[in-house]
């Protein structure tokens, strides 16, 4: 009996001229997504070797160990092919240098804003919108349809517990939807491998885990689609119900969420908070230069009472010492400055933190917002893809700088301008000496990933909300039906 | 021999949430290779009877049985010897006939037909050869009555209930479902029928009762109204000047 | 009799639970939209204004003109950016001004506030493109198979009705039943900027109403779309599907594969090349003025105390002839980049057109200022004011800005304190949209061409119903 329903279900579903219409969109966009992402996949991957290799040009153009200076990019990941998040909303690569603090500049989205009036269309995204509103379309009728059509009376002529149809319904359209889907699921993952992307069987884990939750969102909307149906007497209603409920689960909730968290949660912009840096680093060079006044002084008063032969001595025997002095100094004050940008950095990361919970606390209302949040924990494109960078590079920044100051000394190269002034001499300026610089090992950058078994931990939660509101809609439809009036 | 009682209505009562009495105290009984008629108009009670049957709703008052089981104790058991057709035969407008025919076999616990005997039955109710493998879609409503009732005939179960089967049917039509009606009367089926075709009911059924107003108001066999004029009886009782 | 047409689908459609349901929901959303827009113009006005501040107070207490450096310009936020954001939150809003050298603009509100970037915002733009041809659709898409199948097509053709006039009554009344009542949360959209005092201009004021206009422009498009399709059909769940589909290549699928096939079919130079280029030119440079610093001698007879404005004076000519060549460098790589965008953008956006999703997209953002022209009007208005600030400091310090080096010389305690600097001398800046009507040629192009969808599909929809299958 239960075998007779589901089979049922499935031919219904298959043999009706809604299915071949639906399905064909919906592997044609899942397709094109996934070739469209491949492609700026490649292309981002071209994009990021050559920006390397002009870094390591600039590099090696270099005549002094001070003048070095390096750019971090953020390396393209095949994921983004599926997910591709805020990856274009964010700075694609940081400066590393002595002075200026690491952060992410030049997303793509801002380097080329054409790309931002339509954005991209990911897979994630088609099965939100896309294949959401298509289970819609075959659920929202499941049940009331059939009793305009007068065919559930016959059925219910028949000694067919209600239990067990419902479970049936519930199972032959989930199986004459997703079946079929994985056909072009197939023909996407398939491409990857047409293309040679290079993805390692974690990469492989994560999509598979990625299409399980588009699986748990999709049985969602066929049972919400059902409940529904078993709610109203009449399919126009249900229909009506349906399409407004869908438009406010993925379109609204999710966006209502950030929106409120954001009047809600003040956090200071970046220009503030790099102002009040400035301020800082001011204040601080002032005071650096205050003490070096004060020792300017003493150093004079100890010439002071020399002939001219003797101040050269005297200079030449204390200029290392004076010099290192000076350098400990105003390396303190970087330290401090340092410091200080961390402290502020982690305020206002604090700040968005608490914004975060809260928006994503709200939008998860909506199956489609948990769903979102999981994709792209698992794509590593979420946001906080920003701040992990930024905290790898920062851990970078100060290993090169180390490894720069270690070279300078070595070489006694360190590319800084000396310039002296002497009331008999004049102005003498010692400009250091020009070599080609030794760059074979300049410190490798290891962008911060997160292993697999973090990922899934940080997506769990997400499959469960996405698992409860499953279980909830299928419940509720369940209910709804064994109260149902068949006539 | 007196034949089994298939369909029985004992005091049957039935009072809607919005008050409405659409049965009051109904009784009567239709037993193997009988055809029993029940006539009336439009909200009398005919259809509340029959969705008590199949147990769409359940009693107020009194027992609905079928085979002695009463429906609403044991509603699946019941199902099990009940064939049923819908005053519109609707189906699944995507699936050919003999589709849905395989369907509902397979529903009412017949695993065993094959497509033949889904043909053969199909022929037996008179549609044609080239409309089985046709998508109910583009069926008529004699069509789709005829699969309707070849659904209930492939059930093979002993109580056929029917509502307003001639409904909407041409003279010609209706005429071959009586001779199939009969043909399965002759079987042994017990079949109830609501209707509002007095002819066919005189023609067909051997047993008639008039409902008025949620009461049986009046019963008799073929033979007691051989004579009579049904239709003058049937408005008589319908203005309530006969009890 | 057209009259009668038209009071019958206003009545039909007024009258309906599907109507009372869905103008509720897009009541809702237009409200929310504006007063959410108003909201975080407010937000934004306050961290604007909050991020000046921040950067007046760090240059308090400075005594030199010489010392003031790392002043920042800020793009200050639109009303009506608020109401159709465009690219607005994509692009840098704050941007260095050094007084030479090219300006910069970082920290896009997407860049710095990625959480924004995940499910973005609730604008004008969004409500008019997804949801109210959603429901166009919803009402339109059974307007003649739907009458076909209930049998009232019939019964009403049973009478002396010309078709012409019957298809016309059609869409007036639809239009009319649901274009017009959603003017009501319009209305109170507007109602709601005033309250909460949202700084609009004519000009603003004049921006929204353009918007409105292309809103229902393309409402209207998509009305006729699915009258067109119901007319071509013989059973609703047929047009529904259709429509459904075509709604999906019109927002999501058309807009995009323009773009992704002008990215393709026009080159452009990438930032990080050009940037590259500019960073070896300014390498080099910088190594041939560290062997002139070296061999800087200062003219015989020069007193110390003069010693070091010739220094001085000889750092900013050179940083001066440094900066000119990077000047010209520069303008000339970004205005290829700049020329080779243009083109791309051109591509782009005329095989967009194609949908009238992205017609009315590109419409309303440049309506709003919020096109993808705003990037350049900000780089070029904080180019015109870095000259500016140039020359103000200039004036301040006697020098050219960056060119010279900062000493800081040993003194006598003795000296008497100096005064800090008025640093409310400083020319302020102000971004300087374009006016609206600057943008009127390419906002009637895209008007034009929401009409010319109207038209097209009307059209389509009154010739499919001249032959239509009544029975």
């Amino acid at each position: 009996m239960f075998a007779t329903l589901v089979l049922k279900e499935l031919k219904n579903i298959l043999l009706s001229p809604k299915f071949t219409a639906i399905f064909a969109v919906s592997a044609l966009l899942m397709l094109l997504s996934v070739f469209v992402g491949i492609r700026e996949y490649q292309s981002a991957v071209r994009q990021y070797a050559a920006a390397n290799e002009l870094v390591q040009q600039e590099m090696r153009e270099a005549r002094q160990w001070m003048s070095v200076n390096n750019r971090i990019y953020r390396e393209p990941d095949p994921l983004q092919i599926f997910v591709s998040g805020v990856q274009n909303d964010i700075g694609r690569y940081s400066s590393i240098s002595t002075w200026q603090p690491v952060k992410l500049i030049h997303s793509a989205y801002s380097d080329d804003p054409i790309f931002a009036v339509f954005r991209f269309i990911d897979f994630a995204f088609i099965v939100q919108v896309v294949l959401t509103l298509f289970a819609i379309l075959f659920t929202y009728d499941a049940i009331n349809g059939e009793r305009e059509q007068g065919t559930l009376q016959l059925v219910f002529s028949n000694a067919v517990p209600r239990a067990q149809y419902v479970a049936a319904k519930f199972i032959g359209l989930w199986s004459g939807l997703i079946i079929p889907l994985t056909l072009p699921v197939l023909l996407s993952l398939l491409l990857i491998f047409v293309y040679r992307i290079p993805m390692s069987p974690e990469h492989w884990s994560r999509v598979g885990t990625l299409l399980g939750s588009s699986v748990l969102l999709f049985t969602f909307f066929i049972a919400f689609g059902i409940m529904v149906s078993a709610l109203t007497k009449r399919s126009n209603v249900s229909f009506l119900i349906a399409l407004v409920s869908w438009v406010g689960l993925v379109l609204i909730v999710p966006r209502a969420g950030v929106m409120l968290a954001g009047q809600m949660v003040k956090v200071p912009t970046v220009a503030e908070v790099e102002s009040q840096q400035d301020g800082y680093t001011k204040n601080r060079w002032d005071e650096l230069s205050k003490t070096m006044q004060v020792r300017w002084r003493g150093r004079e008063q100890l010439l002071q009472g020399l002939d001219e032969a003797g101040r050269k001595a005297k200079r030449e025997e204390l200029e290392w010492t004076w010099a290192e002095e000076d350098a400990i100094d105003r390396k303190q004050v970087q330290v401090d400055i340092n410091e200080n940008s961390r402290k502020l950095n982690e305020e206002l990361r604090n700040r968005k933190r608490v914004q975060e919970k809260l928006a994503f606390s709200i939008s998860r209302v909506s199956p489609v917002s948990a769903y979102q949040l999981a994709v792209m924990n698992l794509a590593e494109t979420d946001i906080n893809v920003k701040g992990r960078y930024e905290d790898a590079l920062n851990v970078y920044r100060t290993s090169f700088n180390k490894f720069k100051d270690k070279k300078a000394k070595e070489s006694g190269n360190s590319g800084g301008l000396r310039i002296s002034f002497d009331s008999n001499t004049g102005i003498k300026i010692d400009a250091g000496r020009e070599m080609a610089l030794d760059l074979t090992d300049v410190p490798k950058f290891e962008a911060a990933r997160a292993s697999f078994g973090e990922v899934v931990a940080s997506v769990i939660p997400d499959a469960g909300i996405l698992g409860l509101f499953c279980l909830a809609a299928f419940a509720a439809a369940f209910i709804a039906f064994l109260r149902y009036d068949v006539r | 021999m007196e034949q089994q009682v298939m369909f029985e209505a004992a005091n049957l009562s039935k009072r809607y949430e919005d008050g409405v009495l659409a049965l009051d105290d109904v009784s009567f009984t239709v037993r193997r290779g009988e055809i029993y008629a029940m006539l009336g108009a439009n909200g009398a009670g005919k259809t509340t009877a029959i969705n008590i049957f199949l147990n769409f709703i359940e009693p107020s008052g009194g027992e609905a049985r079928v085979d002695g089981i009463a429906t609403h104790r044991n509603p699946l058991e019941a199902k099990q010897r009940i064939a049923y057709v819908s005053e519109n035969v609707m189906l699944y407008q995507n699936f050919t006939a003999l589709q849905n025919l395989d369907f509902f076999a397979k529903l009412g616990g017949k695993t065993q037909y094959t497509k033949s005997d889904y043909r053969d039955v199909l022929m037996r109710v008179g549609l044609q050869e080239e409309a089985h493998t046709k998508r109910l879609k583009g069926f008529s409503k004699g069509m789709r009555q005829k699969s309707g009732i070849a659904i209930a005939i492939l059930k093979d179960a002993p109580a056929i209930l029917l509502d307003e089967p001639t409904s909407g049917l041409d003279p010609q039509a209706a005429y071959e479902f009586q001779r199939l009606l009969e043909s399965l009367r002759n079987e042994g089926k017990a079949i109830l029928m609501s209707t509002h075709d007095i002819f066919r009911a005189k023609e067909a059924a051997d047993t008639i009762g008039i409902m008025n107003r949620g009461k049986l108001v009046m019963q008799k066999s073929a033979k007691e109204l051989a004579g009579e004029d049904l239709e003058k009886l049937y408005m008589q009782y319908m203005a309530g000047h006969v009890n | 009799m057209f009259k009668l047409i038209v009071e019958k689908e206003l009545k039909d459609i007024i009258s309906s639970t599907k109507f009372a349901v869905t103008f509720g929901v897009c009541s809702i959303l237009i409200v929310l939209s504006f007063y959410v827009g108003a909201r975080n113009y407010q937000i934004g006005r306050e961290q604007y204004d909050a991020a000046k501040r921040e950067n007046a107070r760090k240059m308090e207490g400075l005594t030199e003109w010489t010392d003031v450096r790392e002043h920042r310009i800020f793009l200050p936020p639109q009303p009506t950016a608020s109401l159709v954001m465009g690219i607005s939150n994509d692009i840098g809003r704050n941007a260095e001004v050094r007084g030479r050298g090219e300006l910069n603009p970082e920290d896009s509100r997407y860049g710095e506030d990625p959480i924004y970037a995940v499910f973005r915002f609730l604008d004008l733009d969004f409500i008019f493109q997804i949801i109210l041809s959603l429901f166009a659709i919803l009402f339109a898409y059974d307007a003649i198979n739907g009458e076909k199948e209930r049998g009232t097509l019939r019964l009403t053709f049973a009478n002396a009705i010309p078709r012409s006039t019957y298809i016309l009554g059609k869409m007036s009344g639809s239009f009319l039943a649901l274009a017009v009542p959603l003017l009501i949360p319009m209305l109170l959209g507007s109602l709601i900027l005033v309250m909460l005092q949202i700084p609009m201009q004519g000009d603003d004021w004049i921006r929204l109403f353009l918007v409105i206009v292309a809103g229902f422009l393309y409402f209207g498009s998509f009305l006729a779309l699915s009258l067109f399709v119901s007319a071509r059909t013989e059973r609703s769940s047929n047009s529904f599907l259709i429509l459904l589909v075509a709604w999906i290549l019109s927002v999501m699928v058309v807009p995009r594969t323009a773009v992704l096939l002008a990215g393709r079919a026009v080159d452009v130079p990438s930032v990080d090349e050009i940037a590259s280029k500019k960073s070896r030119l300014s390498a080099s440079l910088w190594q041939e003025d560290r062997k002139k610093m070296a061999d800087f001698k200062a003219p015989e007879g020069t007193q110390m105390k003069d010693l070091m404005q010739e220094f001085q004076k000889f750092m900013s000519k050179m940083g001066d002839e440094r900066e000119a060549k990077m000047q010209e460098f520069s303008s000339r790589l970004n205005e290829e980049r700049a020329n080779k965008q243009r083109v791309q953008e051109r591509v782009a956006f005329g095989l967009a057109r194609v949908s009238p999703s992205a017609t009315f997209s590109l419409a309303s953002a440049t309506i709003a200022g919020t096109g993808t022209q705003l990037k350049q009007e900000y780089k070029s208005s904080g180019e015109q004011y870095q000259k500016a600030f140039a020359e103000f400091m200039k004036g301040k310090t006697g020098m050219n800005m960056g060119g010279a080096m900062v000493f800081r010389m040993i003194t006598d305690d003795n000296q008497a304190k100096k005064k800090p600097i008025n640093i409310s001398e400083i020319p302020e800046y102000q971004f300087q949209r374009q006016p609206v009507s600057a943008s009127f040629g390419l906002i009637a192009v895209d008007l034009g061409v929401l009409a010319l969808f109207n038209i097209l599909f009307f059209v389509g929809a009154f010739v499919s119903f001249l032959r239509y299958d009544l029975r």
